[in-house]
Parts: structure tokens; C-alpha cells; sequence
């Protein structure tokens, strides 16, 4: 297992200097010197702009430049932010919180609708709440998030409009943008974590939805294979009931990938919301590199790609990790 | 009965003069089916995906016909009056006096304040009827039909000042109907445009890294792996945000000047660059077992060369498994091309439109949803692309699996 785990590590390495290599490449493709944008600024001192230009040798040819910034980031030096003068690590730290609590609770929601979901499909085939799931995992497999996002946010505010008569409702249903209340400050910590929880339910429902109907479909294929397998019959056979059946012998080998996915956890966190957070002005990743694209704000894009990256390639090995840990059919020598 | 037919029809499909089991009487000679035919036949006893094809046809056939379906133009507003913000125009279809049937007719629009929320309200003004005319001719706004025929025939439209808008009109003016329209000529050839270059690219790469092996293989894999590496959606935005600027050094270098079709050929690009890994990846596991196959080996022996091995033998044993994952993932460069429209960073607004696009006037600032709910229906024919092609791909999938025939 340990032996495993270094070699998947070494492999990782390759692939992580290439990765670094392509998002170096494209930043190159940014227009004109941004350092000299910079010193323009009134209030930047022309040592801050010679600073910044050794730092990250901008005046040298660019394979000097990119050793030096893979140098720079292996210390944990991602470079200063353009735009707030912040390390680029303290400016992204706070988006990527807020994407992470998104992709949990998404994650949480998509698991427990999609796996009753699976197995009930599964289990009753072809009859009529088959077909409506099957309905239901189309939708969501066709729907662009952000329009969902859009279509639930006219829909709270028809609601509230027609409740507004008869309840008196100045506020809306559900919160459909932001992460928190503007009197969040005052709040106690508890208080604080409900609103949040709040807040996160509409962007997380939508998310969740995308990734149920590939979840359901799987899960229900994996459900009927295993059920019609020896080993159930056999279970059948010693007299185990149908729940026995269904939810102790096959939902368990059924499941496994799915397990597993929960390394797929920090890729999600990466780019799962995406445009999601952009609708609901949702404080996450995807709208900061939004932002910081629109400022040419080169380092915190550079940030931004390689923290995920990094993210992305640690969950595809957790994945495969959790993998052999669930699974006893598998096991790396 | 027809179906157990059938099924002998397959099973015998090589000899060409076995009698059917259930065939009584004089020996009947029977004409074995082409390959072609058994999958048509196949995917026709999938209903949904047939409904999914014939609703798919009618977009392509909306699409092509843009011009002459739409009563407006693609970016057609005027100054004065604006009309801005109009809600759909309720057609009507009896007369207002006898209460009969009538030709459909609207009436213009009188633009009024609430006086208590003080918004922009619309009242019907009565007194003029503008009947709806048919195969209107309007020479100030011709169009093309696939870039061929040049035409300013309409289906139909009103005379001025009054405007037809049947699902309702943007910030600007601009007729939503019309540009649903002209944007399905882009965000429906878009995805396939993509899956083009990512299968050109997928095949390419995929079957090189198969065919040979080795340090070849290793090496595309790496870059592969390179592309998976990075999150799609940034990878996407970026490059498609990047490239975008004419003052990048690859346009400068190029000489492009962004114009609309050219951020239209970008996106495209941008989109199967992103888009080619998955394949190649398929493409390469495919081949590295055909590779092995008895029929690769005969070729070989016979003495083709590796070229025409790979080109003749490997690369067409694929092409169910190709044409099944093309076809599914066209929604995908769907969904992705009218993201990145969304955000601006799609075909550029100046003289094309994109479903993506449309529904961006909806997130303009300081618009509320709820006073115009109807910037929102070009997201209905996304959903309804994107769902059929999903059907026709489950539909083709389950055709030329062998397991799967019924």
C-alpha cells in the first residue's frame, strides 16, 4: 500500500510541472507588461514595481520566469495580488472556504436523494416512479445550472408575491444570493452557522440536482446488475427478506464507487458550482477568478488554477485510496 | 410475431438463403439487413429518442429558417419610442365589438408609471387595431438562409409603430422571439462545430497513442492527463477570456481581428481543446485491443502497412463506440458554449446571438427577475436541445449495443 502510495505520488509530479507549465503558457497570453499598468497607480512606490519585477524576473526571458515562479510557489509564494496588494494566498483562502461549503452540502443533499432514489428505480423497474426518476435525472442532466439557478430565484419571488397578501411577507422565502445576512457581525456563532446554513441551501440544491441524474442512473444500473447476481439469489435462498436483500447485500457493492467519490469531494469544491455562484452572487471560486480575470489580476488566476489543480489531482487519489479501502476486491500491492 | 422475426432476420444475417424457423409453407428466400438498417431499425423502437430526433430536426429546421420565421432582425431596436421591457404582446383573436372570431390583431402599447412602485408598466391602447400580417416583405432587414439565398420575406409582422413581440423584449428593445431564433444558429452548430475538432483531435492523438504504443503513448497520455489536470471550467474561461482580447500575441501574430465570426470560430476552438481528452482516452483503449485482434494481424501479414492498418482496420472498428460518445457529448459542448456565452465569453454580442447570451440580459445590473420573467425563456430551448440530444445518444447507444436488441 505505502509502496502504491509513492508510486502514485511520483506519477503525480509529471503531470503537476506539465499542468503548471499550461497555465504559465496561457498567462503569457495576457496583453502587454502589467507591471507597467501598475506604475501608473499614483500611490505605487517605483521600488514596490522593481520589487515585484526581480521577485518574479519579468525581465527575463519566460522559461527564467516560470522557474521562478514554480520556485516561488514551492515555498508557498504564490506572488502578491495586483489589485488589493495582498499574498495571493490570503486573497484566494476566503473564496475557496465558501466553494467548500457549497460542494459539502450539495454533496450531502445529492446523497441522500440519489441513492433512495437509485435503489427504489432499481428495485421497482419500469414502474411508474421508475419512469418519473428516470424523468427527473433527464431534467437535471439538461438543465444548465445557472438557468435552474435563475428559474428558482422568479419562482421564490412568485411566491412571495402571492403570499405577501395574506402573510405579510417582506422577506423572501429562502435567501437567493449572498453567503450571509448584513447583520451577520452581530450575530452569535450559532446564529451565525444557521444563517450561513441558510443562505447555502438554494445554491446547493441547485448543484445537487446536476450531479443526481448521472448519480441515479449509475446507481440504478449497478442495482439491477447486482441484483440479478448468484449471490443474491443465494441470499434469497437462505431466506433473507427482500430489505435484507436490497439494502445488505446489493445496495453495499452497488454503493462502492460512490464511496469512493467522496474524494471527488475537492475537485467539486474546485468547478461543481461554477456559474451557479455567479447568479447567486455566492462569495465562491468561480466568480473571484471571474474578477480577478477582469483585472488581469495574473497571479491570483495563477493561484487560483494551481490550488485547484493541486485539489483536483489530491482527490483523484483519495478516490483511489477509498477505492481499495471499501472495495476488498482491489488491492494495490 | 414480427418481433421473433426479426430477431431470426439478425441472427442469420450473413447467409443469405437460410428459411425463417417460423416460416411455414415453400421455402422462402430471405435478403439479409445491412448493418445500417438493423441499427435504424433498433433505434426506431426507442420512442423517446425518435421524439427527441424529430423535435431536434424541427430546431435545426427553426434555425436555418431564422430569418424568415422572425419578424425582426437579430440586433432590430429603435430609438424612439424605445420599447423596452415589454412584456409578450397578447395577440387577439376576436373582435373586441361582436365578440367574433376574427384575424389575429395586437394593439400598440401606451408606456405608463404605477404610481406606487413606480414601475414601467404597459397599458393597451385601444383605439388602433394592428392586424397581424402575413408574408410581410421588409427590405430594411434582409437576411440569408444558410448564407445562400438572400431574402426579406418575413412570415409575419405589424405595421408600425406598433411591435410585435410575442415573447415580450429586452433592456434595448430587441424582439427575445426573434433572437431565440437567429441564436439557435449558433448555440445549436456550435456543439457539434466543437465535437468536430474534439473528435478530430481525440482520433488523432487517441489512435497514434493506441497504434503505437510505447514512448509515444506515454507521452500523449502525459498531456492528456495535463489537460484533465486543470479544472475544465476555469480552463475554459480563461483561454476563452484571454484569446478573446485582440491584443493578445497569439491574434497579433495571426493578424485576427475578433470580429464576430472569428469569436465564434474561437469559442468553437476553445471548446474542443478543452474537450478532446475524454476521447482520445476511449479512442486509445479501443485501439489497444483491436491491436491485438486476429483481423490486424492478417492485414499485417498481408503486408499493409502501419498507416493503412490503423487508418483502414483499427480506427473504423471504433466507429460505433465513436459515433455513440460524439453524439453524447454534443449536449456537453452545449451546455459549455452557452456557460461561457453567459458569462460574455462566448460568440461576441455584435452581430450574432446565443441562447447563453439572451439569458445574460436577464443578470444586467439593476434588473429584477420578477418584473421580467420573460428574459428567461431562451433558457427552455437549451434545455429541450441539450435533453434531446441526450435521448438520441441513449437511443444510438442502445442501438449498436448487440446486448441490448429487442
Amino acid at each position: 500500500m505505502l509502496l502504491y502510495l509513492v508510486r502514485r505520488f511520483l506519477q503525480m509530479i509529471p503531470t503537476f510541472i506539465g499542468a503548471t507549465m499550461l497555465a504559465f503558457l496561457i498567462s503569457q497570453l495576457v496583453p502587454g507588461d502589467f507591471l507597467a499598468r501598475k506604475a501608473l497607480e499614483p500611490n505605487v512606490r517605483q521600488e514596490t514595481i522593481d520589487r515585484m519585477r526581480s521577485q518574479f524576473g519579468l525581465d527575463q526571458p519566460m522559461h527564467v520566469q516560470y522557474v521562478r515562479w514554480m520556485s516561488n510557489m514551492v515555498q508557498g509564494n504564490l506572488g502578491q495580488s495586483f489589485v488589493s496588494n495582498q499574498p495571493v494566498m490570503l486573497r484566494i483562502a476566503r473564496p475557496m472556504r465558501n466553494s467548500m461549503y457549497l460542494a459539502v452540502l450539495s454533496l450531502v443533499m445529492l446523497y441522500l436523494v440519489a441513492i433512495p432514489m437509485g435503489v427504489y428505480s432499481a428495485v421497482r423497474q419500469y414502474s411508474l416512479g421508475d419512469q418519473v426518476v428516470s424523468i427527473i435525472s433527464y431534467f437535471g442532466l439538461a438543465i444548465p445550472n445557472f438557468f435552474f439557478a435563475q428559474v428558482l430565484i422568479l419562482l421564490l419571488f412568485i411566491i412571495r408575491s402571492f403570499t405577501r397578501d395574506t402573510f405579510d411577507f417582506n422577506q423572501m422565502l429562502l435567501p437567493v444570493a449572498g453567503l450571509t445576512s448584513s447583520n451577520f457581525d452581530t450575530l452569535s456563532p450559532f446564529r451565525q452557522f444557521l444563517d450561513m446554513l441558510w443562505h447555502l441551501l438554494l445554491p446547493s440544491f441547485v448543484v445537487a440536482t446536476a450531479g443526481m441524474a448521472g448519480f441515479t442512473r449509475v446507481l440504478r444500473a449497478q442495482m439491477i446488475e447486482y441484483l440479478g447476481s448468484d449471490f443474491i439469489r443465494t441470499a434469497r435462498a437462505k431466506g433473507i427478506g427482500q430489505r435484507g436483500v436490497t439494502y445488505k447485500h446489493a445496495l453495499r457493492p452497488a454503493i462502492i464507487p460512490f464511496v469512493a467519490g467522496i474524494g471527488g469531494l475537492l475537485p467539486a469544491l474546485v468547478g461543481g458550482a461554477g456559474l451557479v455562484e455567479v447568479v447567486m452572487s455566492y462569495p465562491g471560486i468561480t466568480p473571484g477568478f471571474l474578477a480577478a480575470l477582469d483585472s488581469q489580476d495574473i497571479y491570483v488566476v495563477l493561484g487560483l488554477i494551481v490550488i485547484t489543480t493541486i485539489l483536483l489531482m489530491i482527490g483523484n487519489l483519495l478516490s483511489d485510496l477509498l477505492l481499495a479501502a471499501v472495495d476488498p476486491r482491489i488491492r494495490y500491492g | 410475431m414480427s418481433a421473433d422475426q426479426e430477431r431470426t432476420d439478425v441472427a442469420y444475417e450473413d447467409a443469405n438463403a437460410h428459411v425463417s424457423e417460423h416460416a411455414a409453407g415453400p421455402l422462402v428466400q430471405r435478403v439479409s439487413k445491412s448493418q445500417g438498417q438493423i441499427i435504424w431499425e433498433q433505434f426506431r423502437k426507442h420512442k423517446s429518442s425518435l421524439v427527441g430526433g424529430v423535435i431536434l430536426i424541427i430546431m435545426y429546421l427553426t434555425a436555418v429558417f431564422a430569418g424568415f420565421l422572425a419578424p425582426y432582425g437579430i440586433n432590430e431596436y429603435r430609438r424612439t419610442p424605445v420599447a423596452a421591457f415589454r412584456p409578450p404582446t397578447p395577440v387577439h383573436w376576436t373582435d373586441p365589438d361582436t365578440g367574433r372570431l376574427t384575424r389575429p390583431f395586437i394593439y400598440d402599447v401606451k408606456e405608463e408609471r404605477d404610481p406606487l412602485t413606480r414601475q414601467r408598466v404597459y397599458v393597451e391602447d385601444t383605439s388602433q387595431k394592428y392586424p397581424i400580417k402575413f408574408f410581410v416583405r421588409r427590405p430594411s432587414q434582409p437576411y440569408t438562409v444558410l448564407g445562400l439565398f438572400k431574402s426579406d420575406l418575413r412570415l409575419f409582422g405589424v405595421d408600425e409603430p406598433a411591435r410585435v413581440f410575442l415573447w415580450g423584449s429586452n433592456n434595448l428593445g430587441k424582439d427575445v422571439f426573434s433572437r431565440v431564433l437567429y441564436g439557435g444558429q449558433v448555440s445549436l452548430t456550435i456543439g457539434i462545430l466543437a465535437v468536430w475538432v474534439a473528435l478530430f483531435l481525440g482520433l488523432l492523438m487517441g489512435g497514434i497513442a493506441g497504434f503505437y504504443g510505447g514512448f509515444v503513448d506515454d507521452l500523449i497520455m502525459r498531456i492528456v492527463e495535463v489537460f484533465a489536470a486543470i479544472p475544465g471550467l476555469f480552463l475554459l474561461i480563461v483561454l476563452a477570456s484571454l484569446l478573446r482580447d485582440p491584443r493578445n500575441p497569439v491574434a497579433q501574430a495571426i493578424g485576427l481581428q475578433m470580429t464576430s465570426a472569428e469569436t465564434f470560430l474561437l469559442t468553437v476552438t476553445v471548446l474542443g481543446l478543452v474537450g478532446w481528452g475524454g476521447l482520445a482516452r476511449i479512442i486509445r483503449g479501443l485501439i489497444l485491443s483491436a491491436r491485438e485482434m486476429d483481423y490486424a494481424a492478417a492485414a499485417k501479414a498481408l503486408g499493409a502497412s502501419e498507416t493503412r492498418v490503423l487508418w483502414r482496420h483499427l480506427l473504423p472498428s471504433t466507429a460505433s463506440y465513436v459515433i455513440v460518445d460524439t453524439t453524447l457529448a454534443i449536449p456537453g459542448f452545449i451546455l459549455a458554449e452557452t456557460g461561457l456565452s453567459f458569462l460574455g465569453l462566448g460568440p461576441s454580442e455584435l452581430d450574432t446571438s446565443s441562447w447563453g447570451l439572451l439569458l445574460r440580459d436577464a443578470t444586467e445590473r439593476g434588473i429584477s427577475i420578477q418584473f421580467v420573467p420573460w428574459l428567461l425563456i431562451p433558457g427552455i430551448p437549451i434545455f429541450l436541445a441539450v435533453l434531446c440530444w441526450n435521448l438520441v445518444g441513449d437511443g444510438l447507444r442502445d442501438a449498436f449495443d448487440p446486448k441490448k436488441r429487442r
